[in-house]
């Protein structure tokens, strides 16, 4: 024990003067003192160095020259406003979930009779540093007006949807079904209306019809055919408008750059969650064959290394599926990324199942719940909230090893180098910018996303235990 | 409620008036351990009989057989003409009519106190959402604690979430209510509180089954007393009758033990 800790009259306060903080903080005894005389100086040439490479000798033209090429790659350059448009209307759809909750924060507040806790825009920066931070670079890089325009729409759409707080407390699940259908529209508006995608459109328009619409003041069972009859109405509405509209898009084999990194590692995060939670209670399960499946699965697929799965995705998929299913490349990748997260969501999501008490399960049984309701009311929420950190530190990892996908020839953000480093100017310079640079990208996402976890982490415990 | 004579009864199924809870030969196994040897007992309408008797003896596992949460290897248990078998709606049916309050008191964390209370109301009798917050509030008032409702559990302490629990349990109407040591985890200071709550209740004529080591609750509350050792029932009797005048052996070593 260091004589700091035990002496109360050398913890920094508030009112002390610059020097009393140098000496608490950086003298508080004489081995944290040595350690200071020898640090300081490493610290000082590291960040020299550093400086001098960023500002004074790197040739960042490598990076300022291809922007374009960073964020979408290959991408047909013609087609570019459909990424501009996606851009602008996720905002949207960002804003339209903030704003739904906000309100229902609001609405939690006045139920229980509480003050309503202001949010400062200064929180939101600092929760969104890395990546305001990250946009910030962009478009110090950037050359044309094009980029600012697109970050002043993208604010301007966020804002505006941010006005879903408005929406009357009755209809609180139209905020949430509209800012769905806002993030499944920014994906079309670059992947077009082909083939499968009216059915995502469709779950959301059913799902969003039943649990907006819930005729409250409508007797029992009639309210739950009315809802039903409302949902199968959105469902063949929109599969009619798929079907008798078609808009062509650009499909997701000619995405690439940053651009295709968010996609491909968001899709395989939201995708792995329901498969892995399923697979984690599957193995629960009282049906032997349903453990069987669900512990085999597993263990096949934590005993295979990622790039290994990712091969077979590209080359033996074809053999497990019906013939005639032509899966592209992309998809192949999103499958193995998919699958390989979802067994270990499923093993963290296990071990967070395993640490809820046994007496809540009775608690829950006691009062009539049934299997199911307990599970999905009682037993999951908890364990969930066990395991965000872990949680979210698995979607993290596939998000970085999505740069896998370069090996196979899939130009995702880092194999947009390999491109860069092509070109006559930057053969053989350059190197270490383009790197640095693709590493601040991976990191401003992966960073924002810890930070995400562990601000719910706290809200989750707030008033708890 | 009491008799205010003692009176000691041939067994445990002399219920008091009309019968509710019937446990007729059980017999419960863990394994090759008999944790309940040949039980038999009644309980009457609005009666309110307290289980005693040494840890390990079986209290628990007799009171867990009543609403399911132990199945039972051998013989027969009515709830409100409902037999207990493996048929998933009658132990629906049952626990639905009998409410139960542990010893860790087992509240939902996440949840606040007023969703711990409606949950079970709107999920298991489809009962609006208005509707279960007015019952709720009903009975958070009842157990004198409704300035608690949007807390969470944790910022409770033992003795209030004990009453949560017990308006929790109630919210669902149930005809019957099983305790299984309430007051046992509680600091010296909060038992009091749990006991004037259920006390009410008992005025009010909820059918309770007990289990406690507070002989004063007993004493003021309980119609019989059923003294439990080694997974048998030992002896049967109305609080005087234990005060006064214990007849086996083990009973008088364990109330010398405990009083
Ligand atoms: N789930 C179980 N598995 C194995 N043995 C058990 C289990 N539950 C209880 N027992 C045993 O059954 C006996 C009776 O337990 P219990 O009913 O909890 O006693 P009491 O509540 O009277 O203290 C004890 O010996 C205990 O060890
Ligand atoms: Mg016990």
């Amino acid at each position: 024990m260091t004589a700091s800790t035990l002496k109360p009259s050398t913890l920094p306060s508030a009112t002390t003067s610059p020097l009393a903080w140098v000496r608490s903080r950086l003298f508080p005894n004489v081995r944290s003192g040595i350690l200071t005389i020898v640090l300081a100086p490493l610290l000082v040439y590291a960040a020299y160095r550093a400086a001098l490479f960023l500002f004074v000798n790197g040739r960042w033209e490598a990076v300022t020259r291809n922007l374009t090429l960073f964020m979408q790659g290959t991408y047909p350059r013609d087609q570019q406003w459909r990424i501009v448009a996606q851009i602008v209307v996720l905002a949207l759809a960002f804003g339209i979930g903030a704003g739904t909750a906000s309100a229902v924060r609001a609405d939690v507040a006045k139920e229980a009779g509480l003050a309503l806790p202001r949010q400062s825009p200064l929180s939101v920066i600092r929760r969104f540093w890395s990546l305001i931070a990250f946009v910030l670079l962009l478009l110090y890089f950037a050359s044309t007006a094009t980029p600012w325009l697109v970050v002043a729409g993208a604010v301007a759409a966020f804002l505006v949807g941010t006005l879903a707080r408005f929406i009357p407390t009755s209809l609180r699940n139209l905020g949430w079904t509209l800012a769905a259908l806002a993030l499944v529209a920014g994906f079309q508006v670059v992947s077009g209306t082909v083939g499968y995608s009216w059915i995502v459109t469709a779950i959301v328009l059913a799902a969003g019809a039943w649990s907006t619409f819930k005729f409250e003041n409508v007797e029992g069972r009639r309210a739950l055919l009315y809802r039903a009859l409302v949902a199968v109405a959105a469902w063949v509405v929109t599969y009619l408008a798929y079907t008798q509209l078609v808009y062509p898009g650009v499909g997701w084999d000619y995405w690439s750059g940053l651009h295709l990194t968010l996609w491909v590692s968001s899709l395989a995060i939201v995708l792995s969650f329901p498969l892995g939670l399923l697979l984690a209670l599957a193995r629960r399960s009282t049906l032997p064959v349903l453990r069987w499946l669900s512990t085999g699965f597993i263990e096949l697929i934590r005993g295979v290394p990622l790039i290994t799965l990712l091969f077979m995705g590209q080359y033996i998929l074809g053999f497990m599926l019906p013939q005639g299913t032509n899966l592209s490349s992309i998809s192949r990748a999103i499958t193995a990324m998919t699958l390989f997260t979802a067994a270990y969501v499923a093993e963290i999501v296990r071990g967070g199942l395993q640490s809820i008490p046994y007496g809540q399960t009775e608690a829950a049984l006691a009062l009539g719940l049934p299997t199911g309701k307990m599970m999905r009311l009682i037993i999951v929420p908890q364990a969930l909230r066990a395991v965000i950190p872990a949680l979210v530190g698995q979607f993290i990892s596939i998000f970085k090893d999505s740069s896998l996908l370069y090996i196979l020839a899939i130009n995702e953000f880092l194999g947009v180098r390999s491109l860069v480093h092509a070109q006559a100017d930057f053969r053989a310079v350059a190197h270490a910018e383009t790197l640095v640079f693709v590493a601040i990208g991976y990191w401003a996402f992966a960073y924002a996303m810890s930070k995400e976890s562990q601000r719910l982490e706290v809200r989750l415990r707030a008033g708890r235990r | 409620m009491s008799s205010g004579r003692a009176q000691i009864f041939a067994d445990a199924t002399e219920a008091k008036g009309d019968v509710i809870i019937e446990v007729e030969g059980v017999d419960k196994f863990f394994g090759d351990f008999q944790a309940l040897k040949d039980i038999n007992m009644n309980v009457g309408r609005q009666e309110v009989v307290v289980v005693i008797g040494p840890s390990g003896s079986g209290k628990s596992t007799l009171i867990r057989c009543i609403n399911r949460l132990e199945k039972h290897d051998r013989g027969r248990i009515v709830v409100d003409g409902i037999e207990l078998s493996d048929d998933l709606r009658s132990i629906q049916e049952v626990r639905r009519e009998t409410g139960m309050v542990f010893q860790q008191f087992n509240l939902f964390p996440h949840l606040t106190v007023l969703e711990n209370i409606t949950l079970a109301p709107r999920e298991v009798r489809r009962m609006p959402k208005k509707e279960a917050e007015e019952i709720a509030m009903r009975m958070l008032e009842r157990v004198k604690i409704p300035e608690q409702a949007h807390k969470y559990p944790g910022q409770l302490s033992g003795g209030q979430q004990q009453r949560v629990a017990i308006a929790r349990a109630l919210a669902m109407q149930p005809k019957v209510m099983l305790f299984d040591e309430p007051t046992s985890a509680l600091d010296p200071e909060m038992i009091k509180e749990v006991l004037d709550v259920m006390e009410e209740l008992a005025d009010s004529g909820m059918t309770m089954i007990v289990v406690t080591h507070e002989m004063g609750f007993a004493r003021a509350v309980a119609d019989r007393v059923v003294f439990m050792a080694q997974g048998q029932i030992v002896e049967v009797g109305t609080p005087e009758h234990f005060f006064t005048d214990p007849q086996e052996e083990r009973t008088k070593l364990f109330l010398s033990q405990i009083l």
